[in-house]
């Protein structure tokens, strides 16, 4: 076999141009081979990554959702500014956070709302968002009646030790996990010599504050009856208790920052926004209708985004897979031919060797050989120069799926909105990805293209080797 | 005569081409015993079936009709595919054009005709520098064929033919392509093979001279030997 295979490298070498040129065009071929299957892949991924993103995108407008059919919403608008954080006990004192600013409504109002026709319900609620100091929104519900029970997002969503809010409850709250886990506990200890005293002890516990402990909001001591977990919506990291509770402890008896009003019928509703926006056009006011308004076309966009990527994913799939049939379809048939013509141009030599007594299977290995090292050749080099220049080479055989990403964003007047990101934020394509393909070269791709390499050297070899195999001895007696 | 002496039998060997609707018999019902030691050599005007008989010897072509005994085995009853191990066992071919793998080196080409028969490489090596000695190319053995004179190139091929000792060394017009003065060379090294290793050697020539030297003359004519003449070989040009 040693011997054999030194034969083959050297009836190849004696053909050096021809060899040479040969294995040129293999390698072409070849490289492509090499470095398509990865190309696919990678730009697989990265549709894969704008998918996943879409598909966050469609969750989030899922959730923007949150009104029934016959319910409205009412607020004045939010701001939000940047500032620093002092004195605080979540995070180091001049950390950047989010300052949120709101008007509140007064309980007159309220009252005008709740007495408009078709309206059955108002349900207030006040929100006393964070600020520098006060690092957790404080949430005041009007637990009085039983109306809140409707209204589910009002209250803590998922308690996991205690209870939640409950009609007539004071002096009561329920705090999220992430307070209950890293707040200072101030007002838990009387004195500063007790606070010392337990200083390692609660710095060692997982939760400083549990059910039954106190709490102490804006001063006023609090007992803790429950601890919301993660929560869907927007109320994490926040205290939720009483409204009046929460009026009282900021002295702003009175005044609420939300309504939540129930229609008598989904067929009122726009009249009922009208009317409340005819109190006061500062007010907005969202009914389940308008949130379905503005998502609905966001949702259908969002849909069609997931269909286009997934098609031009196939169409540069395809494309991809054509190359690679041309690819393996072109060194089949350089082999062939070059080895075609060979066999015809050393009928003698071939003769010959059976006449010495070479076996048919000797004469077919033989020749086989010849092409597959032709090939194990070229794809050596190939996969040489798909290392170097995979880059280059990956976006220059195989168009991009995709260009830019996009993204759920709000403009600043809270509308939603597509946009396309330039900059990566964390589940988002950065628009600098498509760019820089990262298709790797793995082992398992190389080895795969070498075993190609050989199966397509002996496919394109066989035919002439069988036809060698086949040569009458008595050629070698032959003479022109 | 002891039946066992005999290299070669023929009997009543009949070969017919089939071309279209005609048939050509360049062979009919020849017979021919040669012994072991001769030195045989074919002579007929062109297309009177030498190369044909030598072929069918050679296990390269087949018997149309007939019988032939290599070394008391019937060949003719032998299947295609196992001809390769006769050819390769018992048969030492020496062509008109050489025939030398250009690729290989001398020693290379010797070497090969045993890698067939499956001799290891130290054996190989050792019977081939042999041979070519004995062939009169010491220290020529890492040419290639394209440096070696046309006399030099016959000189490897017939010790090629020479590597796994065969029962007969078939040679078709071995000095065909050859000039006067490595005709003679190549002539010479045959019969001092015939003479001195007692090597049985069937050659088909059209020269009268190169014929002469041999201890025997078939003249192949209508597909028949008409001439079958005992000659004195002349030892003398050998010294
Ligand atoms: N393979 C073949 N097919 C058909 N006819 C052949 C074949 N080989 C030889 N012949 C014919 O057989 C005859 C004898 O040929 P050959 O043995 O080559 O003659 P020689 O060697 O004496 O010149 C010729 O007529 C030739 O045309
Ligand atoms: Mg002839």
């Amino acid at each position: 076999m040693l011997a054999t295979l030194s034969m083959v490298a050297r009836s190849l070498a004696r053909k050096k141009n021809r060899t040479i040129i040969i294995i040129v065009a293999l390698t072409f071929a070849l490289t492509l081979i090499t470095v398509l299957p990865s190309s696919i892949n990678a730009r697989q991924s990265l549709t894969q990554r704008a998918l996943d993103s879409l598909i966050f995108s469609a969750d989030l407008l899922k959730d923007q959702v949150t009104l029934s059919a016959t319910e409205i919403e009412c607020s004045y608008p939010i701001t939000t500014t940047l500032s620093m954080s002092k004195g605080s006990s979540l995070l180091e004192d001049g950390t950047l956070i989010d300052i949120v600013l709101q008007d509140t409504m007064s309980a007159s109002l309220s009252a005008n709302i709740a007495s408009l026709t078709d309206v059955v319900d108002v349900v207030p609620m006040r929100i006393e968002w964070r600020t520098e100091s006060q690092l957790y929104n404080i949430y005041g519900i009007d637990i009085n009646n039983d109306v809140f029970q409707k209204n589910p997002s009002i209250l803590p969503s998922n308690i996991t030790a205690g209870r939640n809010l409950q009609a007539g409850d004071r002096g009561v709250v329920v705090i999220d996990e992430f307070l209950a886990k890293n707040a200072m506990p101030d007002g838990k200890f009387e004195t500063q010599e007790e606070y010392e005293a337990n200083i390692a002890e609660w710095q060692a516990k997982e939760y400083v504050f549990n059910v039954g402990d106190s709490f102490e909001v804006l001063g006023r001591k609090f007992t803790v009856i429950g601890i919301e977990g993660d929560a869907l919506n927007y109320r994490t990291n926040g205290v939720t208790m009483s409204l009046e509770d929460l009026q009282s402890i900021t002295s702003n008896t009175g005044r609420v920052s939300s309504l939540k009003v129930f229609v008598n019928d989904a067929d009122n509703v726009n009249s009922v926004v009208a009317r409340i926006k005819a109190l006061d056009s500062e007010l907005v006011v969202s009914s389940g209708f308008t949130q379905l308004n503005t998502v609905q076309p966001l949702q259908d966009q969002v849909a069609s985004l997931i269909v286009v990527a997934q098609n031009n994913l196939n169409h540069v799939r395809n494309i991809g897979l054509a190359e690679i049939g041309v690819s393996i379809v072109a060194v089949v048939s350089v082999i062939l031919f070059m080895m075609l013509y060979s066999v015809r141009e050393r009928t003698r030599e071939i003769g010959t060797l059976k006449a010495l007594g070479a076996s048919t299977s000797r004469v077919l290995c033989q020749f086989m050989l010849e092409g597959i090292l032709l090939s194990v050749v070229a794809v050596v080099i190939a996969i040489a120069v798909s290392v170097f220049v995979l880059p280059q080479l990956s976006s220059l055989i195989l168009p991009v799926p995709i260009q830019e990403g996009v993204a759920l964003a709000w403009d600043a007047n809270g509308v939603m909105y597509l946009g396309r990101t330039t900059v990566g934020s964390m589940p988002f394509l950065s628009g600098e990805a498509p760019r820089v393909i990262d298709a790797s070269l793995g082992v398992g791709w190389l080895l795969l293209s070498f075993g190609l390499a050989v199966v397509l050297g002996a496919l394109g070899s066989l035919y002439p080797a069988l036809k060698a195999a086949r040569t009458k001895p008595a050629e070698a007696m032959r003479y022109e | 005569m002891n039946n066992t002496d005999l290299v070669l039998k023929i009997e009543n060997l009949t070969k017919i081409y089939k071309l279209g609707k005609k048939n050509v018999t360049p062979l009919a019902n020849l017979d021919l015993d040669v012994k072991q030691g001769e030195f045989v050599s074919v002579m007929g005007p062109s297309g009177s079936g030498k190369t044909t008989l030598l072929n069918i010897i050679g296990c390269i072509d087949r018997a149309s009709e007939g019988r032939v005994f290599l070394n008391g085995t019937d060949i003719t009853s032998f299947s295609e595919s196992n001809l390769y191990k006769i050819r390769r066992d018992n048969i030492g071919f020496v062509f008109q054009s050489f025939n030398l793998l250009p690729y290989l080196n001398a020693m290379e080409n010797v070497e090969l005709a045993m890698e067939l028969s499956g001799k290891f490489a130290g054996q190989r090596k050792a019977r081939a520098l042999e041979l070519l000695s004995l062939v009169g190319l010491g220290g020529r053995e890492l040419h290639r064929p394209a440096r070696l004179s046309q006399g030099e190139q016959q000189r490897v091929a017939i010790a090629r033919a020479l590597a796994n000792d065969p029962a007969v060394i078939l040679a078709d017009e071995p000095t065909g392509n050859l000039d006067v003065a490595n005709k003679d060379e190549i002539i010479r090294l045959l019969l001092e093979l015939n003479v001195k290793q007692g090597t049985t050697i069937i050659m088909v020539t059209h020269d009268e001279q190169v014929a002469a030297q041999t201890h025997r003359l078939l003249y192949l004519q209508g597909g028949k030997i008409v001439k079958d003449k005992q000659q004195k070989i002349n030892v003398g040009i050998l010294s």
